[in-house]
């Protein structure tokens, strides 16, 4: 007896996996935790849309591709383009990428790169921006061009202090953004690049009012929520991004005022920084919130990163926008390729406090060297000012649920006992 | 007329099949194993023979095989179910083509057998060591939803959402996370065809250990779940042969073999 | 939105920098420069330029020349009632001073506002302002110093013989007014374009009267492709940053709020590094500082920097008043302050 069925394309049974992962992590934040916030129901039928329906988003408009938060998005949407950012959360194509690089990489690279190898994309980015960040993101870049893929590599500094990092960043920049005028055949105007800096800076501040809010001691917002608002901000289209933005601070404003907490009270309050957990990889995030401890602020890439830092402009003329631009990515930037780490340290530390932070987790993927390397540094200062932390190592693969579990749950309740104790 | 029989005692069922001199499936019978195994096999055996018209001095050889081939001691011979299976495989695909992966999903057993191009077992693996992704499985998950066993096929291909991935490795386990999507409202067909993709995941990455090579086969009473098999092949990423009475390859094999060890005994 | 009642400390910190700061100076240009016409008088210790050149309208007059003045004095005087007066004198100055600090440039001195009103006029023409090599920057910093050194020392050396050299011309009395770009400048407010000119009277003279001419252009072109050129060199500001210390009106960094995102030392006019980079210090009125506190307009956190008088916090940096500042607190089209 024959099978009448058709069978799945290589291209549909990688959308099947990748939907099947991502609606697992959608169904989990609907429903495994109390009092759900209605607004949040625009993000995750954005998600849903995206990555379970594979609907394209942005028909019609140029596709910029970009790897890492240092690409200036203000550029990009001022030549009126769309950014894309590419990191990577699927087990799927880590799985693939993990055929095309070494064994020991970073997790989100190989996903990356497996995304680029199978070529499988809604939007699919018209050419790729890829800045010489950390190694594995430097390398990355030739290995997809010889997929077949446009890739354009920004030069980025490995230092920040110095004057000339600092002039050879505006410079990448200036040159990034000839290349994409060009390759957009339109002009970085005054009024085009104004508009651009203002509207992300309105974003920017709207997550500042966002995360204002689990400053207080009743969380209305859950961590793992709040990843899923700045992941959007990936690939969604700004304005709608914006708008469903604006209607979730309102409901939260109603929510602090009422005092609705979707943590219990006696949950720790974690900070949360490390290697960034994109979208689907929620994996500890969820364990954490799980383990009822509360997420209340994070210092990582895909969320507190992207939107902490402001452009400012002293005269709004082109030529001090784009240094303006340029240093906004550069300095403030506490990713841990730089070779001094103190900025990183500073951060954790100022957000502990005003944050009210029981204790800080720091996940690093297994195969991320620079965040590995940075452990040492950070233990020993949190050590100093008597923070607790629990550093931890992953990468996407569903198998180790078990043990992570354990080692988060037992930290929270050393977290737990902690408080009791003091009091 | 001599008659060959080859009977397949498993954990779950009794295959039992009938073969004539020219190795064609005479008939066979499927019955509970149930836990006095033994007795039942001789019971279906007469009956089978009985309902077939046949005469018990007809049988002049009988082989065994399975979980407990060795204590039906009224065999000729006993051999394993992977050679068992494999020479029934290639026999009942005779039409469609050489054999040369087997994927068999047992009761409580999975396994994936490679053959040469003579239809020598290669490389086989098992997972005998639990019962997550075995026909078990599949009862216990049609047994919560509420739904036969037969009616899995028909949930599956009605769903039109993404498949609901289970994501414990445990069958047991498995249980409350159906339980616990029941009970947030999600679509049974859903959660039917998550399933399925979460034994097609298992088996498949079991297929890939002994290599997939043309033509796959596909027995084991779960075959009979025709979206389990779509499943499959679309985790594969290629076609497989599903037999008529798919759980009764094993049987039939050991059927063949009786007859082909009584006529080389003859010769001799 | 939250906080939406009025509160006087919200409405100060959402303020608009430049437009209070383009008021304040004139206010103070009007007084100092036209003062007089009404009969102001401040005084002849101001820690500000006001020249004295500009005989019917100033307001007051600068410290700077007074001390010239004060110093061209035989050294024997000093003990006695000269001393005294020189000491009050000092004193005085230092009252002033302690006021505002080094406000008194950022918000007072009209060469300080020229060189803004230049500031401004380049900047409608989208010519690109000139920067500093951090390296450049350093060498520079000694100038005002030497400067100050040589206004204190030259009309000593009028009326003495210093180290057993022969006593200077008089026509070196008041040297730094010579080649202030305050006496030509100040004056052409009112009309008066007499200050424009060599004085040929003697070779001294002739000297230090082109230097002053070639300090004027310098002045002009210098602040018009740098922002507030001729405060690096000034010698007020190394006076002044002596008694800096003590004084009432202070700029108090809080580094543990710092991202060392740079925003602040990007609208420093005076291009301070240590604004951005220094996360340990509480005082960050270094000697360059105008207190012009474009750095606490241009900080997006909350509460990092903060203009402090006498203890109270008058002015301080705000997520909300940077985002009302650069106008990113509305998604519509307007433009930033």
């Amino acid at each position: 007896m024959h099978t009448e069925h058709t069978i799945e394309t290589s291209a549909e049974r990688q959308n099947r996996h990748k939907a099947m992962e991502a609606i697992a992590v959608l169904n989990s934040l609907k429903e495994d935790f109390k009092s759900p916030i209605r607004s949040m129901g625009y993000f995750y039928d954005l998600f849903e849309k995206v990555y379970c329906h594979h609907q394209p988003l942005h028909e019609g408009k140029a596709k910029i591709g970009t790897m890492c938060i240092q690409i200036p998005s203000e550029i990009i949407y001022a030549l009126d383009a769309v950014p894309i950012r590419l990191c990577n959360g699927f087990y799927t194509d880590d799985e693939i990428g993990g055929d095309l690089l070494p064994q020991k990489s970073c997790p989100l690279v190989k996903a990356t790169v497996g995304w680029f190898a199978s070529d499988n994309f809604s939007d699919k980015p018209d050419i790729t921006f890829s800045p010489t960040t950390c190694d594995q993101k430097t390398k990355a870049g030739a290995i997809i061009e010889s997929f077949g893929h446009t890739v354009i590599d920004v030069g980025f500094p490995r230092t920040k202090e110095s004057e000339e990092s600092r002039h050879y960043w505006r410079e990448s920049v200036k040159s990034f953004a000839v290349k994409l005028s060009k390759f957009q055949g339109k002009k970085l105007t005054r009024s085009n690049l104004e508009s651009a800096i203002k509207k992300v800076g309105y974003a920017q501040s709207l997550y500042h009012k966002l995360t204002e809010f689990r400053k207080n001691k009743a969380v209305p917002i859950l961590g793992v929520d709040m990843f899923l608002v700045t992941n959007a901000f990936f690939f969604d289209k700004i304005d709608e991004w914006i708008s469903a933005v604006e209607k979730l601070v309102s409901e939260l404003e109603q929510r602090a005022n009422d005092g609705v907490n979707v943590a219990g009270k006696a949950s720790p309050r974690i900070v949360y920084t490390g290697s960034p957990p994109i979208f689907p990889n929620y994996k500890i995030p969820l364990i954490i919130e799980q383990s009822d401890a509360i997420i209340v602020a994070d210092e990582t890439c895909s969320s507190n990163r992207m939107f902490n830092d402001m452009v400012a402009v002293d005269e709004w003329n082109l030529y001090d926008m784009i240094d303006s631009v340029s240093d906004k990515y550069l300095k403030a930037c506490t990713c841990p390729i730089f070779t001094q780490n103190d900025d990183r340290i500073r951060r954790i530390i100022q957000l502990v406090r005003s944050y009210s932070g029981d204790g800080v987790i720091y996940q690093a993927f297994a195969g991320c060297q620079v965040y590995e390397m940075e452990q040492r540094s950070v233990l020993a200062a949190m050590e100093r000012e008597g923070i607790p932390i629990l550093y931890i190592e992953s990468d996407y693969s569903p198998s180790q649920h078990g043990q992570l579990t354990t080692r988060v749950e037992a930290f929270i309740e050393s977290l737990k006992n902690r408080k009791r104790m003091k009091k | 007329m001599r008659y060959f029989v080859g009977i397949d005692i498993g954990s779950t069922a009794i295959k039992i099949s009938v073969a004539d001199e020219n190795k064609n499936l005479v008939g066979h019978k499927i019955s509970a194993s149930g836990s006095m195994f033994y007795k039942y096999a001789q019971e279906a055996l007469a009956e089978l023979l009985k309902e077939l018209g046949i005469d018990e001095r007809e049988v002049v050889y009988t082989v065994a095989t399975g979980y407990g081939r060795k204590l039906f001691k009224e065999a000729d011979e006993n051999i394993s179910e992977i050679t068992a299976n494999a020479i029934g495989a290639q026999q009942a695909a005779k039409s469609y083509g050489n054999i040369k992966t087997i994927i068999n999903i047992g009761g409580q057993d999975s396994k994936a057998i490679s053959l040469d191009a003579e239809g020598n077992v290669v490389n086989f693996a098992m997972n005998d060591r639990c019962a997550a992704g075995t026909g078990k499985f599949l009862d216990v998950v049609a047994m919560n939803l509420e739904i036969g066993v037969d009616e899995l096929s028909d949930y599956h291909f009605k769903s039109v959402g993404t498949p609901l991935s289970i994501s414990s490795t445990c069958a047991v386990f498995a249980e409350s996370e159906i339980i616990g999507l029941l009970g947030n409202n999600h679509s049974v067909e859903d959660i039917v065809s998550g399933v399925h993709y979460s034994i097609a995941k298992r088996i498949v990455k079991l297929v890939k250990r002994v290599g997939v090579k043309e033509n796959v086969y596909f027995d084991g009473g779960p075959a009979l779940n025709d979206g389990l098999v779509n499943a499959i092949e679309n985790e594969l990423g290629h076609k497989i042969f599903v037999p008529e009475y798919p759980q009764i390859t094993t049987s039939y094999g050991a059927a063949v073999l009786a007859c082909d060890a009584f006529l080389s005994e003859s010769a001799s | 939105m939250t906080k939406n009642k009025f509160s006087l400390r919200r409405a100060v910190n959402n303020m608009n920098l430049v437009r209070f700061r383009f008021w304040f100076q004139i206010v103070a240009f009007a007084l100092i420069v036209y003062g007089g016409y009404i009969g102001l008088d401040l005084g002849d210790k101001l820690p500000t330029f006001a020249c004295v050149f500009n005989s019917e309208g100033t307001g007051g007059k600068c410290y700077v020349g007074e001390l010239q003045h004060d110093l061209k004095h035989p050294l024997e005087g000093f003990v006695g009632f000269a001393g005294y007066a020189f000491l009050i004198s000092l004193g005085m100055f230092a009252v002033w001073f302690w006021a505002l600090n080094k406000g008194w440039c950022g918000f007072v001195c009209p060469l300080g506002t020229m060189q803004d009103w230049l500031t401004m006029v380049r900047e409608k023409t989208k010519i690109r302002y000139s920067e500093y090599s951090w390296a450049n920057r350093g060498k520079i910093k000694s100038i005002k110093y030497i400067l100050l050194i040589l206004l204190l020392l030259l009309p000593v050396m009028i009326a003495n013989s210093v180290f057993g050299l022969p006593k200077l011309p008089n026509g070196l009395s008041m040297p730094f007014c010579d080649i202030c770009p305050g006496r030509m400048m100040i004056p052409a407010f009112t009309g008066d374009f007499n200050q424009f000119y060599i004085d040929f009277s003697s070779k001294t003279d002739i000297v230090m009267t082109t230097i002053g001419m070639i300090m004027t252009g310098l002045f002009l072109v210098g602040s018009f492709i740098k922002k507030r050129f001729f405060c690096y060199f000034c010698p007020m500001a190394a006076l002044q940053y002596v008694f800096s210390k003590p004084a009432l009106l202070k700029l108090y960094k809080d580094g543990s709020k710092c991202t060392k995102c740079g925003d602040c030392y990007r609208a420093c006019d005076m291009d301070i590094l240590e604004i951005a980079d220094d996360v340990t210090s509480k005082n960050l009125v270094t000697e360059d500082c105008t207190l012009c506190l474009k750095c606490v307009a241009a900080c997006p956190e909350d509460g990092c920097l903060e203009a402090n008088f006498m203890g109270a916090t008058i002015f301080e940096s705000t997520k909300e008043g940077f985002l009302v500042r650069m106008a990113m607190d509305q998604n519509k089209e307007n433009h930033a302050h």
